[in-house]
């Protein structure tokens, strides 16, 4: 990111002056830049980012100590937050807890995206009866209750370990996002310029990967970044109902999970409102990405 | 249109036995099973008990024959013995159903009385400051996860203010409490769900009343001297209602067939908690009626989205 934001002119201004051509994507780079939400949202992105690396620079508890003769303390001095049931520093544990959540939000989406990438790029490129099984799959991961899905493949594969539910929730997630891009795949396959290359004679994987990717490059990075939010929520969502990872393993859901009875929730709000927010704030600082994102490469499109 | 509901009623068959037998395997390669779970490992020959239990319920007999039996059963309207709660299956889905009943159709009216008219207001003076201040508010609900909503109206109105009541539902049968107890019990999760949802469908308002109010015929409508707010509720929103009546039919269907994880952190006694509950109790037949029915629920929810839109919009026709 070496771009002088001082030099950088709204598109008008640069149509006006004449300016020398940029690239579409250079172009999107400098409209995204100049959205003041999204490049606020980045920057708290960021440091919640930095807050759950740089967790043991900035306390010295261990999120999973236990430490039974001080369980449910108010903040103090000495635990910024206060402790949890088990007297294990909640400060520590929200620091910590964000790597996981940050660690699924972002595998899944590179997961997810991958996957949708090849089934919706054949399904659209294809069409026909390749197009024709691939939907039905998509239709049969619709109507199934994925919930469940998670829920027996943890209990089939035994373990409870972060990676499982990075897996399970990747490969669950894909047939939204496949049939967005089935559907783009879709309408660029009879587009002129892709007839040219294929006249040119192309070969299928230079065309797909060459010509209609970078052509549909706004709406599937658009789409990445909401999907990502999306999985942000998912280990808390699984969690808040005893589905997540092991509470040995401190993350966010967990630390919500953890004070959903009667007495934590009525009298210690420090134990649940900061995970809450971080991962409300979290969810919100990509969705206003994704905003930027869609703003910067659709600048057509009306809200 | 006859034919064309019972073709796709017909279309549903392969989809719901691709579903059934997924389970099916799936919940039998599951380690353990149900008598696993329901017998005291400490009892003595315990490996003679189980094999019994095993006989009796016929658990020994082949996946393929299995799954056979269950399917003739269920074609009798019989879903088996919950292993779990020892009760028959069917006994245990009809409460379930209704609860869910009530919280699927108490969110939807949330949705429906809040979503649509904010979204007409906005779309009465787009990028105006109603428009933009709602716009922003919406956005930033539909980032806050639901069960965080969730959370904090169970502190709100639940520990603070005593309002509504933040765990279980009443069943049905001689213990059953009023309807208005069970709406009662309803309320919570139902706002959890609403809060989230009210803003997609008044987004979907907010552009779809702006599409149609750009065509020619709602010009013409105003050329003749029609009251603007005539114009609005009789002509503009009659086409802009289209795509959102699509959409209630397909989120009617999800919500018929359990919200897991509402149910779940409010203990509400319907599908989704009946699911999960059936889950971790490895309890095959009550998990294979949940999800049989989830599953119908979702494809006749997208079969009713299809007819809906057919019925307020008559330029769609099936054949």
């Amino acid at each position: 990111m070496s771009l002088n934001t001082n030099q950088l002119l709204s598109p008008q201004e640069e149509m006006s002056r004449g300016s020398e051509a940029k690239s579409p994507l250079r172009m999107a780079v400098n409209r995204f830049l100049h959205n003041r939400m999204a490049i606020g949202s980045v920057i708290v992105l960021l440091i919640i980012v930095l807050l759950s690396l740089c967790a043991p620079l900035l306390t010295h508890w261990n999120p999973t100590t236990q430490d039974l003769m001080n369980v449910s303390q108010p903040p103090s001095a000495k635990h910024l937050l206060g402790t949890d049931n088990n007297g294990a520093d909640l400060l520590s544990r929200d620091l910590y807890g964000g790597r996981i959540d940050l660690l699924i939000g972002f595998v899944d989406m590179i997961i997810v995206m991958g996957i949708s990438l090849l089934l919706g790029g054949l399904a659209g490129y294809y069409g026909g009866w390749v197009d024709a099984v691939i939907m039905r799959v998509c239709d049969f991961m619709f109507n199934f209750p994925f919930i469940l899905l998670i829920i027996v493949l943890e209990s089939i594969i035994n373990t409870t370990s972060v990676w499982l539910l990075v897996g399970v929730i990747g490969i669950t997630g894909w047939p939204g996002p496949t049939r967005i891009i089935r559907s783009l795949f879709l309408s660029l396959r009879d587009a002129e310029f892709i007839l040219a290359t294929r006249i040119a004679g192309t070969g299928t994987w230079r065309i797909i990967v060459r010509h209609m990717l970078p052509a549909s490059l706004g709406p599937i990075v658009v789409n990445a970044t909401l999907q990502m939010a999306g999985l942000i929520g998912a280990e808390a969502a699984l969690a808040v109902i005893g589905f997540g990872v092991k509470s040995t393993t401190p993350s966010w859901g967990n630390v919500l999970n953890s004070s959903m009875d009667y007495f934590t929730l009525s009298t210690e709000p420090w134990a649940w409102i900061p995970p809450a927010l971080l991962i409300t704030l979290t969810i919100l600082c990509i969705n206003f990405i994704g905003d930027g994102l869609r703003d910067a490469f659709d600048p057509t499109f009306q809200k | 249109m006859i034919a064309y509901i019972i073709r796709r009623l017909l279309g549903m068959i392969p989809m719901l036995f691709a579903i059934t037998v997924f389970v099916f395997l799936m919940m039998h390669l599951a380690p353990g099973n149900a008598i696993e779970a329901m017998i005291n490992p400490r009892i003595k020959d315990i490996a003679a008990l189980k094999q019994q239990l095993e006989i009796q319920n016929g658990l020994n007999l082949p996946l393929p024959l299995q799954y056979w039996h269950w399917l003739i059963n269920v074609l009798h309207g019989n879903f088996g013995w919950s292993f779990g709660q020892h009760e028959e299956v069917t006994q245990l889905l009809g409460p379930a159903m209704y609860n869910t009943l009530i919280l699927a159709v108490l969110s939807e009216i949330l949705i429906l009385l809040i979503g649509i008219p904010v979204g007409i207001l906005q779309a009465r003076s787009p990028y105006g400051k109603f428009d933009y201040t709602v716009s922003t508010a919406s956005f930033v609900l539909f980032s806050v996860p639901y069960y965080v909503f969730a959370i904090f109206l169970i502190y709100l109105f639940a520990i603070h203010w005593h309002v509504f009541p933040a765990q279980n539902s009443v069943g049905t049968g001689p213990l059953a409490g009023t309807f208005v107890d069970h709406i009662w019990h309803a309320m919570l999760p139902a706002i959890s769900i609403a809060l989230t949802n009210n803003t997609v469908y008044s987004r979907y308002t907010r552009g779809s009343m702006l599409d149609v109010a750009r065509q020619d015929y709602v010009r013409t409508a105003r050329a003749k001297g029609i009251p603007e707010r005539v114009v609005y509720s009789k002509h503009v929103f009659r086409n802009a209602r289209i795509p959102i009546v699509t959409q209630l039919g397909f989120d009617l269907g999800g919500l018929l067939g359990g919200a897991v994880i509402i149910e779940g952190l409010f203990s509400y006694q319907g599908m989704g908690y009946l699911t999960i509950t059936a889950v971790s109790q490895r309890d095959y037949p009550v998990i294979m009626a949940t999800t049989l029915i989830f599953a119908v629920c979702v494809l006749l929810g997208n079969l009713v989205a299809d007819i809906l839109t057919a019925v307020v919009d008559p330029r769609v026709r099936y054949n």
